[in-house]
């Protein structure tokens, strides 16, 4: 995207000033305090490390934006079943080509959102019961599939988590993301999911297919969640049964930190970015400092009250429709 | 996220809330004797006071914490703070004991800060409401940061503390902890008190009503007189206190603090809640029925345990099991019949 239209795009959406300013400002930090990180290498390690929680921040965005507060906490639990599924069941069994293993993460991904989706519209119970479900079930099957850390990624794999280079094939992956996003913001399936997150009894009325575009919101989220799986396996280079599920905190913060409503109708691939990278540079400044013992800590609560901070920014900064 | 739902409530959909309250109360009963039933053909020893005494144990201590995820559910929002501010108590009160303060006043101290940070916690998210939960992670994410960066100070173990325990503390919550020569942990007794003066409250007084009428109608509830705001922020107080309560009671059963020790309680106390039969969107249901849910919910997992199954097994069937307990009776009206 050019640097004019990022702009015009900022112009017309405020939510999206503070992920901006916020941005503006941590890159100064990180220029003061730690300029490596604009160094090559710097770079092409922060797309590794950040590229998971951006993709996984995106896939959260459709999802969202439906509505009914359906904010999906079972996506870093089905990272790490995607990711133990891949090394356990296609590479443990000899089964490496780069196809199946693309083809394994989007459709896996995909078809677990699908079906998510279908329990939601046609069990018709809360969205939050079926995640909160889910993420038990994943993270227990998790844990079933692979006990502990182990096994290897696919050999052309074992490259991509080099980072030495920022043209890798896991920026090949963001870009890849960025790009479906754009296809659908061009078709009326993107004005129809905002329509249906602010009203949905109103986009009801006005004819818009409710249930299909959730299902379609959900495999979208899927597909991404497949991608961010595949990057987060280039980053270790294994499978890891439990970290994936702490994907879900940092993915919902930084969703919030982008700007979008979690009530529904309001959220983007741009904010969603800004917000996963904001995330990314906090981290990565509050580890310039020594807080010697404690500083997992201080991630944690600075964390935290980035989440709360940035809850009662939207909420005072952007007027909010009223509640009925 | 709930309130949409719920905007139009009639005397219709009270009263088939209510027989589909009852229904999910005789739905939690049938659960709970067929559970039982099978664990005493399939579990040998399974029907016996050594395992009840356990299972009323374990039951006490996700009651305890379940009550204000209850509480919450009732207003249609959810707590989410709960296990961390379990595990923050958990390593605040042996930090305290070390600190040189005497057991009982740290215990009242722990509480009293947990129903502080309950309260903010209601306050800083009464405004956003649907996105509630959100925020009361958020708040857990920064209390459990910050107790561990104070406890950690001036020492080199991070997540455990190490304090001598009181005795008493520890027969309160041990498994072969005695209650006036009785062979049962007197936390058991704790929890019957809480859930028979819960129950009494609910139905009894002022602040119980408050309760349904916010959680049923907001608009109703105002024109009632009745304060939103402070309902939702008492209940919030509440959750935070009895959190902390339990993160206190959970160290007398492990023996140290540790503040992983709430991580389990982020779901058991949203599923005891939803098992139970209390409605997530508000105004229907209650701690009795919670009360069945935690039962429900500590046999099963007894029953699972008893088959030899590890904890990722268990998790992945109680997580599998929430969804037809909730098709049961908490479907919500499809889309054409809310308009």
């Amino acid at each position: 995207m050019s640097l004019r239209k990022s702009l015009s795009v900022l112009a017309q959406d405020r939510s999206l000033f503070v992920p901006a300013a916020l941005f503006a400002a941590l890159i100064i930090g990180v220029l003061l305090l730690s300029p490596r990180l604009f160094t090559v290498n710097g770079l092409a390690g922060a797309i590794l490390v950040a590229t998971p929680l951006i993709l996984t921040t995106l896939a959260l965005t459709p999802i969202v934006m439906a509505g009914r507060g359906s904010v999906d906490l079972s996506v870093g639990p089905l990272l790490g079943f995607i990711n133990v599924t891949l090394i356990s069941w296609l590479v443990g069994n000899g089964i490496t080509s780069p196809f199946a293993v693309i083809a394994w993460v989007v459709c896996l991904g995909a078809a677990y959102q699908l079906m998510q989706a279908l329990i939601i519209i046609y069990v018709r119970i809360a969205p939050i019961i079926v995640t909160l479900a889910s993420f038990l079930i994943l993270s227990g099957l998790n844990l079933m599939v692979m006990s502990r850390p182990e096994g290897v990624a696919p050999d052309w794999m074992l490259s991509w988590g080099a980072g030495t280079s920022i043209f890798s094939p896991v920026l090949l992956l963001l870009v890849a993301a960025f790009a479906i996003w754009a296809i659908m913001r061009r078709t009326s399936f993107y004005s129809h999911l905002r329509m249906t997150g602010a009203d949905e009894r109103m986009a009801y009325t006005s004819g818009v297919q409710v249930d299909l575009i959730r299902i379609v919101a959900h495999v979208l989220g899927g597909v991404f969640v497949g991608l961010a799986a595949l990057s987060y396996t280039a980053l270790i280079s294994s499978g890891d049964p439990t970290q994936g599920s702490t994907y879900t905190l940092q993915a919902v913060t930084a969703l919030v930190l982008g700007g979008a409503n979690l009530a529904g109708g309001r959220g983007g691939a741009v904010g969603s970015t800004l917000g996963a990278i904001n995330m990314f540079l906090i981290s990565y400044l509050l580890s310039t400092f020594s807080f010697g013992t404690v500083s997992g800590f201080v991630t944690q609560m600075a964390f935290g009250l980035i989440l709360v901070g940035s809850l009662l920014v939207n909420v005072f900064l952007i007027r909010r429709q009223a509640a009925n | 996220m709930t309130t949409t739902v719920t905007a139009s409530p009639s005397t219709s959909t009270a009263r088939s809330n209510n027989l589909q309250f009852q229904r999910s109360i005789v739905i939690g009963f049938g659960l709970l004797v067929v559970l039982l039933i099978a664990g005493a053909i399939l579990v040998p020893g399974f029907i016996s006071l050594r395992n009840a005494r356990s299972i009323l144990l374990l039951a006490a201590f996700l009651g305890l914490a379940s009550l204000g995820q209850t509480f919450c559910a009732l207003v249609g929002a959810l707590d989410l703070s709960i296990p961390y501010l379990i595990g923050a108590a958990n390593i605040l009160f042996p930090s305290l004991l070390v600190a040189g303060l005497p057991a009982w006043l740290a215990v009242i101290v722990v509480i009293i800060l947990g129903a502080v940070v309950g309260s903010a916690n209601g306050i800083l998210s009464f405004r956003l409401q649907g996105q509630a939960l959100i925020m009361s992670l958020g708040v857990g994410f920064a209390i459990v940061g910050a107790v561990q960066i104070y406890t950690s100070l001036g020492t080199q173990f991070g997540g455990t503390v190490f304090a001598p325990i009181p005795a008493w503390l520890r027969n309160i919550s041990a498994f072969n902890g005695t209650f006036l020569g009785l062979p049962i942990p007197p936390v058991v007794v704790i929890w019957l008190a809480v859930v028979g003066f819960t129950i009494w409250g609910l139905h009894n007084t002022w602040f119980g009503r408050s309760i349904y009428a916010v959680g049923g109608s907001r608009t109703a509830a105002a024109r009632l007189g009745i304060s939103e705001f402070s309902v939702w922020t008492a209940i919030h107080a509440i959750s935070g206190a009895m959190s902390a309560f339990a993160g206190v009671l959970l160290l007398g059963f492990s023996g140290g603090g540790f503040v992983g020790v709430g991580d389990p309680y982020l779901f058991t106390t949203v599923a005891a809640v939803v098992i139970g039969g209390t409605s997530l969107l508000g105004g229907v249901g209650g701690y009795g029925a919670t009360v069945l849910g935690v039962l429900v919910l500590t046999v099963l997992t007894s029953l699972l345990v008893g088959l030899g199954l590890d904890f990722p097994a268990q998790q992945a069937i109680i997580g599998l099991l929430i969804i037809p307990m909730v098709a049961i009776y908490a479907r919500s009206p499809h889309i054409r019949n809310q308009i």
